[in-house]
């Protein structure tokens, strides 16, 4: 039991050890532990204000943790200088929320971009990389368009793309399948899996659509109100009786207002 | 607000040396466009009416000495030394120390910032220098033509009051206006377009939470950029007026 645990931390490539962060008085992280391990594909999971976001800031060194520490590949990302912390970013690629494409350059441009400034490769070289990429996501026709003239779900793919570019051994998605409607969404789905059985990346994804969840989910954690409170197979996870899972896979809400208000008024009529 | 002000001027010098590393000079003609091009008419018009203003204004206190022509003096010299540059940079800091802070304060928004710090770019690199390259170059030929637009507008007040002709009005200018004068001049500018690029770039970089952040870092990089204008021109002309320099012959 004890050795196929330490087996475990040893696979994993990003290790959170009691991460706790607080804004002001509010504890938006509290002494978060969670690996994902290589090769998975780990699905975060939470209600608006769990602490997603924030967490991912943390896991990218873009935010330091009031406690605790982050290792990725090995490296402490908490308190290692910056040019390591350079090191280990070029290994991850992040697909941002919102999707964070430079509207003055082009999508061939963006995918283009990490490739063109930290890498010394020619330049034939770089747009045969491009088309691949691009390829991969769906978007090979759409390389010389502008980011403001690209849907939602193509925005997106080309987010994953340029997350791709360099190659990662990481790829980290920001609830990639948010505002988008169910065909596209289970497209991207599908590409993610794609990723993941061609190239064998380690992905984290942040989301709170369960049913892209369980389509893509090797294992999926569950943050609520900044505390982990599960992290299971994602079968085990769909079992789980924890009065606190249960509302968010039931899609119930969390306080039922109205029947609080009816009980009240009642209350009040009965004197 | 004034240690926000403070941490803002003590960040100028770190980012100085930062200027047109990489390949971006595309996003330079942009931003020449942008920053300079764009600028023009207004900051010519300005020049114009000051010019006129400062003609008018004077010449009714040296018509009673019986020295209306020293209006030329006055115009060329006030607008080579100060207005020419002030005026720019106070048209320029409205145009585009607002549009900088808003469009960095967007990307900060829609994560571009955070994902450029992911890919282990320098957001402060990638977004400032192209910008500080441009202003560099725009500023002072701005300065130099809403200069010339000055001192044409003192020449059409002399023409209405004192029939005198283009010709003998520029040699006129020619002999007041030194070329310290000049070199001066461009010195301000180029202080100028640092203050204004570098306010609205931290400005924008500073903005937390929503859009409506970027509304607020708009309003202060205007605010901090203009009054930062005012005053970097009050020590430049201190020390230009110290140094002895200003006297006229």
């Amino acid at each position: 039991m004890i050795n196929s645990d330490i087996a475990k931390t040893d696979d994993a490539v990003i290790s959170i050890r009691g991460v706790s962060m607080s804004y002001g008085a509010r504890r938006v992280l509290d002494r978060v532990d969670l690996n994902v391990h290589r090769g998975e594909i780990l699905v975060l999971l939470g209600g608006s204000g769990s602490g997603k976001s924030t967490l991912l800031k943390h896991v990218l060194g873009l935010v330091r943790p009031e406690t605790g520490s982050i290792t990725v590949n090995g490296v402490d990302i908490t308190c290692c200088s910056p040019s390591e912390l350079g090191a280990v970013r070029r290994r991850i690629g992040v697909a941002f929320q919102a999707a964070a494409l430079f509207n003055s350059l082009s999508v061939e441009e963006n995918v283009a971009l990490p490739l063109r400034e930290l890498t010394r490769l020619a330049d034939s070289t770089i747009k045969l990389m491009v088309w691949m990429k691009l390829t991969a996501v769906g978007l090979a026709d759409a390389g010389s368009l502008y980011p403001p003239e690209l849907s939602g779900g193509m925005r997106k793919r080309a987010a994953v793309a340029r997350a791709m570019a360099l190659d990662p051994e990481i790829l980290i998605l920001d609830e990639p399948s948010a505002g988008l409607d169910p065909i596209v969404s289970a497209g991207l789905d599908e590409l993610i899996l794609f990723l993941k059985r061609s190239l064998g990346v380690t992905i984290l994804v942040v989301t709170h659509e369960l049913e892209s969840a369980f389509r893509i989910a090797d294992r999926i954690a569950m943050l609520y109100r900044g505390r982990l409170i599960a992290v299971d197979t994602k079968e085990q996870f769909a079992g789980n009786p924890n009065p606190r899972i249960r509302p968010f896979l039931d899609r119930q809400p969390d306080a039922a207002p109205g029947v609080a208000a009816e009980e009240f008024i009642a209350s009040y009529l009965r004197g | 607000m004034t240690i926000q002000f403070w941490s803002v001027l003590g960040k100028l010098p770190r980012m100085l040396p930062i200027v047109g590393t990489g390949r971006r000079w595309r996003s330079v003609v942009q931003q020449m466009f942008a920053i300079g091009a764009s600028a023009l008419p207004m900051s010519g018009a300005m020049a114009l009416c000051t010019g006129f203003i400062l003609a008018l204004q004077s010449a009714a206190e040296l018509r009673r000495f019986g020295a209306l022509e020293m209006v030329v003096d006055l115009v060329a010299i006030g607008f080579t030394r100060e207005l020419g540059p002030l005026i720019t940079a106070l048209s320029v800091s409205g145009r585009s120390a607002s549009a900088i802070s808003a469009e960095i304060g967007t990307m900060v928004v829609t994560e571009e910032i955070d994902a450029l710090r992911v890919m282990g770019l320098d957001p402060v690199e990638f977004t400032l220098a192209p910008k500080y390259l441009a202003a560099l170059i725009t500023l002072p030929c701005l300065t130099v033509l809403s200069t010339f637009c000055g001192i044409f507008a003192g020449y059409l007040f002399l023409a209405f009051s004192m029939d005198i002709s283009l010709r003998i009005y520029l040699q006129a200018v020619a002999e007041a206006v030194l070329l310290r004068d000049v070199a001066f001049m461009l010195v301000k500018s180029l202080v100028f377009a640092t203050i204004i690029v570098h306010v609205g770039c931290l400005e924008g970089l500073r903005v937390r939470g929503g859009p409506e952040a970027v509304g607020h870092s708009t309003t202060a990089a205007v605010v901090k950029s203009t009054f930062l204008v005012i005053f970097a021109d009050l020590l430049a002309t201190a020390i230009f007026y110290l140094m002895g320099w200003s006297s006229v012959r």
